[in-house]
């Protein structure tokens, strides 16, 4: 096709590798998305639950959504904001690396970091003695990384829009909302009428409703009654972000 | 068959282009030969960045045609043959130096090994150390070294040298001159007009949207023909005036500067009139009185 333009597959692996070792030599990143989340669930779930099981199983699949928030908003809202603010992304524009590689990297270290968030929850659970059988891993992993692209939408919608200090702001105040509105760290049912009728347009409330399922912890039977307003809301992040491109900060 | 090279590297022609309404440029011309270092110099807003962007592809035009290698500037194949330095630009804060510049190589098919372009850019000593625990000026030599990463057949430098000593900024002069020599095209933006007048073969001077002067640093020079004549005067100011071949006089507590078409007839007058004269020192005018001239000149015409 071109003649001067470098062979794609290596440049996105070399992105992609260059987006993973940046956020590892960053403690300000890795301690919030990767240590955070399953500390939370050795102290709520585990020590407070006093070795209940039934309550371990449950909140693994609501708290290993809640480990997929943190890499995907704040990988992508306020790296990308830092990198477009700062001539990074505007230069790598004006080279011939292809248009996608920037956001496909990203995308591979989000479930990466995300991955190893979860998997250390997984450890965890069980270790507290959860039980699934090897077809309900599969499907509750499945969820939890496709957890990574509505979130990683709406953190590079804002990426786009905001400065990044913005986009940091945004990014705590979205990881927070919607892990204690999308009923991650306790049920929804206990929550106030209004907070129940937000989290259904929360994409954290639909994904830990299909956690659940996939745990065996909720009735299967509601599966599209969760999964299509999650394709909805995921299609109205990825509007959210594509209309974001090339808009400056103020 | 490779393809016959063009000396012309980049062209505009016919092109318009307006911000909101507002016209920067206007049936503008402009062409840039390779092998050669391009200032464009000019008031803020005069279209000098509009220029720059057109041709990097930043910005589209209007009306008219914008080339880059005989291509659309935003075509791939055109990018892969040029190298930018931003002004304002970050760089990937825990990689290291070696590893950033491996990274952006990785873009271009055609490029330097990463040892090559550290030794060139001055940073071999320094390829191991993270790009967030470098000095401004080492920064602007990362962003150097990225610029020149992928072998390009044209350079842009957006203010190269700010913050540089000025050790460091003839360093930099002397990476950019041996690129030049070496067949690159190179267009330099910048604000100091000593780096202009070191670095260009050619400077495009931009005001409202127009090229006002065009021609080597010499040239542009001569426009103001004459020369300064720096002394120490009793003499007023009005008097200064007066005396033949005077074109301007600036007075700076006991200095006094007189810019002149006649160095010789002011002199000599000068003696006349003040016989205790005795320190005096007479240089060509500089690229700077030469610019603030012009652009006074065409205001004044347009006016």
């Amino acid at each position: 096709m071109s003649a001067l333009v470098s062979a794609a597959p290596g440049v996105y692996g070399r992105e992609a590798g260059a987006e993973v070792i940046k956020s590892a030599r960053m403690p300000q990143f890795i301690i919030p998305t990767i240590i955070l989340p399953p500390a939370f669930y050795a102290l709520f779930a585990l020590g407070m639950g006093n070795g209940d099981v039934e309550m371990a199983t449950h909140t693994l699949a609501t708290f290993g959504v809640f480990a997929v928030m943190g890499p995907a908003l704040f990988g992508f809202g306020a790296n990308v904001a830092g990198e477009r603010e700062n001539g990074q992304l505007e230069l790598k524009r004006l080279s011939p690396m292809p248009a996608g590689a920037h956001i496909v990297a990203k995308l591979v270290a989000t479930i990466v970091f995300s991955v190893i968030a979860f998997a250390i929850i997984y450890g965890l659970a069980i270790f507290a003695g959860v039980d699934l059988s090897p077809s309900q891993w599969a499907i509750l992993t499945s969820v939890h990384v496709i957890a990574v692209f509505p979130f990683a939408l709406i953190g590079l919608g804002f990426g786009y829009r905001l400065g990044q200090k913005g986009a940091i702001a945004i990014a705590n105040i979205v990881f927070l909302a919607m892990a204690v509105m999308g009923g991650l760290w306790m049920p929804v049912a206990v929550l106030p009428e209004v907070i129940q009728t937000i989290a259904w347009a929360l994409p954290s409330y639909h994904l830990g409703e299909l956690a659940l399922m996939a745990a065996g912890q909720s009735d299967a039977a509601n599966f599209w009654l969760h999964a299509g307003p999650l394709a909805l809301i995921t299609l109205a992040a990825a509007i959210f972000a594509w209309t974001g491109q090339g808009r400056h900060a103020a | 068959m490779p393809p016959a090279t063009s000396p012309i590297v980049a062209r505009l022609k016919g092109v318009a282009k307006s911000y909101s309404g507002r016209s920067v440029l206007k049936g503008f011309d402009f062409a840039l030969e390779a092998g050669s270092v391009t200032a464009l110099l000019g008031p803020n807003g005069a279209g000098k960045s509009t220029v720059a962007g057109l041709i990097t592809g930043r910005l589209a035009a209007d009306a008219g045609a914008v080339t880059l290698f005989d291509r659309d500037p935003r075509d791939a194949d055109a990018r892969a043959r040029m190298g930018v330095m931003l002004q304002a630009a970050g760089l990937p804060e825990a990689l290291t130096v070696a590893e950033a510049v491996a990274l952006h190589a990785g873009y271009f098919k055609r490029r330097l090994k990463t040892k090559d372009v550290l030794e060139q850019a001055g940073l071999t000593a320094l390829a191991k150390r993270r790009c967030d625990k470098l000095s401004g000026g080492e920064q602007r030599r990362v962003h150097f070294a990225l610029a020149i990463a992928g072998c390009p057949d044209f350079l842009v430098l957006d203010e190269p040298t700010t913050g540089f000593d000025p050790e460091a900024r003839r360093a930099m002069w002397r990476l950019v001159r041996e690129k030049a020599d070496a067949g690159v095209a190179v267009l330099l933006a910048t604000h100091h007009m000593d780096e202009a007048d070191a670095l260009a073969d050619r400077i495009v001077v931009i005001a409202d949207g127009e090229i006002i002067a065009d021609g080597p640093p010499a040239a542009i020079k001569a426009k103001v023909a004459g020369s300064t004549i720096r002394i120490r005067t009793a003499l007023s100011p009005a008097h200064l005036q007066m005396l033949p071949g005077a074109a301007k006089v600036d007075q700076r507590g006991a200095d006094t500067a007189i810019l002149t078409t006649n160095a010789r007839a002011t002199l000599e007058a000068l003696f006349s009139a003040d016989p205790a004269l005795t320190d005096f020192e007479v240089a060509s005018a500089s690229l700077e009185d030469a610019l603030a001239d012009i652009i006074a000149n065409t205001v004044k015409e347009a006016a």
